[in-house]
């Protein structure tokens, strides 16, 4: 090709690409709502004098063209396999996949927000349960990187030290140690949380370090909708889904479950149907992120009462064990203030269990 | 607004080359400067008017220079250009500085004054200040149109992180250049090359240099790894960036000089310094070493020249202790070159590049540092400092993880892979692939650039200090 044919051609293919790219970007913006990320894209600022004058125009429209950039999940899919099979880079902004698994690296330990977390224990134990006739119990859930990360070669979080540390900063709690009923396959493969059919045995131990009987047959239930957790869409790689399968029995169909959202209590279910086909799935189990919830079993063999402080996997894990309470309160101090707790819970005579992943306690800032 | 995002790839550069093509001859300057201003108000709009002042003041003061060519009233008009051009620059750069060590030597506690730094002040300040000496030199005319001149000060492709173009190295282009689909095409390759440097090496060692910095278990093997993913990540950055203005000045039909030549292959510093951003190296040599003496002086007076020169290259890269210890770090190199083994390196050029590649890599150690106390321990980090063991479990892993991104970034940054290119090239059967393979290919490298900044993935803009 002679070098003035190929000089016009370069030049009309790179003004014709650039020119195609620069309409979509207007006229065809990604949607709002990223499903793969499970999150709302950036909107088109607010234009004014002032918004520009001080740059958060600018700063806005930056995120909104990067966010809303046409076919963005192509583009992330193609960024994930360049970086993947050129580079033979290990993550892909931090997730990786080892032995089935999708996992995020999350191997520095934040010492800060650990004694946020201990701080935030302290200060609910001291107020509500210290002078009452209470027993606190507390245990931590290591992320799947606990069995996933060292092993295959993955920078990881010390967790024996770390649970240590939070155990020394927690000591008037006791302890219950469930590490060694956890295997790989007790997560899914694409989230970062536990199965709920895998954490019977858990549920048991738990219990029976609380001095109550939980243990009871479930019918296992598949929810007929293919799960991809939240590290698939972050992967942007094509990954084989999960499935999510809930336990119900004769006592579960029995509860009484009541949402506090607002304060006022509103009935609803276990598991969430609606959210179940939702954004995330894993939702289903105690509606999500809810600040307080009940279960009320009508069937209880005793009159004993638990409260459960708690993040996301605590959702699955508190239905299981509803068999040795009358009452369980679910408590989520992300979402409700812990100042506020008090005027929503009674302490008197009950069981008070805490039961917080690594990857909360180590990234507690949310805690109020 | 940077080169490398999505505003200005699929919004700005569009716009501006539509409405460039679509004006006659005679406005294409205005329209340059107008989308300029806008590239340079976008996100900080309040320093369009410092760089408005700065312009109309060179404008005048080179003026009233030339008016006054051959009186003492021309060196006192260039004096108070380069008093006012580097007042400013010392004012929104340096004032917080001194203040603090103001306050550290005396006790006391004047107050900062937490002035926001112009982005690109620094490069527009040597370009203003090497016209109006430059006119006084007599090297060139003052510019009697103010657009003409506001174009050269504010021309998008090299405001914000260089190359330092000096007015005469473009004065014709400003007035009659010529467009042409060669220079276009070569502005488009040169651009999309640049751009991948930036995007796909620069940012990815980046990330792993953040993810260094924020690791715990750190390891001399380790240092020495961040150390020389930082040396390429600086250097694909800004050669990146010197690659996207020179690429943007040839589409709008600009040549404007380079500024890297494989400065990793070198020698000896001397040499390394002659590769490295040369467009500033080259500023102080003829706007402060040569004035100053140069080499033609006295040894003791020459050292003084070299001390004085890097002391000020270091401050114009940071107003932190760092930087000027960089800087003089360099000079003492450069001080030992130049009087003691500079022609020991001549002869023996293995040792030369492994002499270099090592001093160059403390030198990052300092210059990536946020200040001297951070630089201490970096540097000491990497001589196992404090009892630090030689390897960590992070040092494999990103070892792994980045190995084949390090390995491209090392060859790309030799000649390597051009002379080889160039070789096959002289095979007709190659050549021709080639010239099949090399618009596909560059399409790919766009489209893989533009995935990696719709991913939102790490990218950095490194030039807010200067």
């Amino acid at each position: 090709m002679n070098n003035k044919r190929k000089n016009i051609i370069t030049t009309f293919i790179f003004s014709f690409l650039l020119l195609c790219i620069s309409v979509l970007c207007i006229v065809k913006p990604a949607e709002v709502f990223s499903e793969s990320e499970r999150r709302e894209l950036a909107s088109f600022p607010n234009f004014s004098v002032s918004t520009f004058a001080s740059g958060e125009f600018a700063q806005n429209f930056e995120t909104y063209a990067t966010e809303r950039f046409p076919y963005r999940d192509m583009f992330r899919s193609v960024k994930a396999w360049f970086s993947k099979t050129v580079f033979k880079k290990l993550d892909n902004n931090g997730l990786f996949v080892a032995e089935g698994h999708i996992s995020k690296l999350d191997s520095e330990e934040n010492p800060q927000m650990m004694d946020h977390a201990a701080e935030r224990f302290a200060y609910l134990y001291n107020t509500y349960m210290k002078d009452k006739n209470t027993n606190v119990y507390f245990s931590v859930i290591p992320d799947k990187n606990f069995l996933l990360a060292s092993p295959n070669g993955y920078p990881s979080l010390d967790y024996r030290a770390f649970t240590e540390k939070i155990k020394e900063k927690t000591s008037y709690m006791t302890y219950i140690d469930v590490t060694d009923l956890l295997g790989l396959e007790d997560y899914y493969t694409t989230d970062s949380h536990w199965r709920q059919e895998k954490i019977i045995d858990i549920a048991e131990k738990i219990g029976t370090a609380m001095g109550v009987d939980v243990s009871a047959a479930y019918k296992e239930n598949k929810l007929d909708y293919p799960f991809y957790g939240v590290y698939a869409g972050q992967l942007a790689l094509p990954t084989k889904s999960d499935e999510i399968v809930y336990l119900t029995n004769d006592t579960l169909d029995a509860c009484c479950v009541t949402y506090y959202d607002t304060g006022i209590g509103k009935e609803g279910l276990l598991y969430n149907m609606e959210k179940a086909y939702g954004k995330d799935p894993y939702e289903m189990f105690l509606s999500g992120t809810t600040p307080l919830v009940t279960i009320e079993n009508p069937n209880a063999k005793t009159d004993k009462e638990l409260v459960i402080f708690r993040d996301s996997f605590g959702s699955s894990l508190a239905p299981l064990l509803a068999e040795g309470y009358a009452k369980i309160t679910v408590v989520d101090i992300r979402y409700v203030q812990s100042a506020f707790v008090g005027n929503l819970v009674e302490f008197e005579n009950c069981d008070v269990l805490f039961v917080y992943s690594t990857s909360l306690l180590n990234n507690s800032l949310a805690m109020r | 607004m940077v080169f490398s995002g999505i505003p200005f790839l699929y919004y700005f550069l569009p716009c501006v080359i539509l409405v460039y093509l679509a004006v006659p001859k005679r406005l294409k300057n205005t329209v340059l400067l107008l989308f300029s201003l806008l590239f340079y108000a976008w996100g900080e709009p309040k320093y369009v008017f410092l760089m408005m002042a700065t312009i109309a003041i060179n404008y005048g003061l080179a003026l009233l220079i030339e008016k006054c060519k051959g009186k003492p009233l021309s060196k006192l008009f260039m004096i108070v250009a380069t008093v006012i051009n580097l007042g400013f620059l010392g004012y929104f750069k340096y004032a917080d500085f001194f203040i603090a060590n103001f306050n550290r030597v005396t006790g006391l506690s004047a107050p900062l004054l937490h002035v926001v730094l112009p982005i690109g002040i620094s490069f527009y300040t040597f370009q203003t200040l090497s016209y109006v000496i430059d006119v006084y030199r007599s090297n060139t005319h003052a510019q009697k149109n103010p657009i003409t001149l506001a174009t050269y000060v504010v021309l998008f492709p090299q405001l914000i992180a260089g190359p330092i173009v000096r007015y005469v190295d473009v004065e014709r282009e400003l007035t009659n250049r010529e467009h042409s689909f060669e220079k276009v095409s070569q502005g488009i390759r040169r651009f999309i090359v640049g751009l991948s440097k930036k995007v796909l090496l620069a940012n990815t060692l980046g990330e792993f240099c953040t993810a260094f910095l924020a690791a715990g278990d750190k390891s001399v093997l380790f240092y020495w790894l961040y150390v020389f993913a930082y040396m390429l990540q600086v250097y694909f950055d800004f050669s990146g960036y010197s690659d996207m203005a020179i690429g943007l000045g040839k589409i709008f039909a600009f040549d404007f000089l380079e500024n890297f030549n494989y400065p990793f292959i070198s020698k000896s510093i001397s040499e390394f310094w002659r590769r490295w951003h040369m467009s500033l190296g080259s500023w102080f040599r003829d706007y402060v070493y040569i004035p100053m003496g140069g080499n033609r002086v006295r040894r003791g007076r020459m050292l003084f020249n070299i001390f004085t020169v890097w002391f000020l290259t270091g401050f114009w890269h940071g107003a932190e202790w760092n930087f000027i210890v960089w800087g003089l770090y360099f000079g003492v190199l450069l001080a030992l070159e130049k009087f003691f083994f500079g022609k020991t390196l001549e002869r023996f050029k293995t040792i030369g590049h492994i002499y270099v590649l090592f001093f160059v890599a403390i030198s990052f150690a300092i210059f990536g540092a946020g200040s001297m106390t951070e630089a201490i321990s970096h540097v000491g980090g990497m001589f196992g400092a404090g009892g630090l063991p030689m390897v960590s479990e992070g040092f494999w892993y990103y070892l792994k993880s980045y190995g084949v991104v390090m390995i491209i970034a090392i060859l790309a940054a030799t000649p390597l892979p051009k002379l080889l290119l160039e070789k096959c090239r002289k095979n007709k059967t190659v050549s021709a692939v080639w010239d099949v393979l090399e618009i596909p290919l560059l399409v790919c490298l766009l489209l893989l650039a533009t995935a990696y900044l719709a991913d939102g993935a790490f990218n950095p803009f490194l030039y807010f200090r200067f």
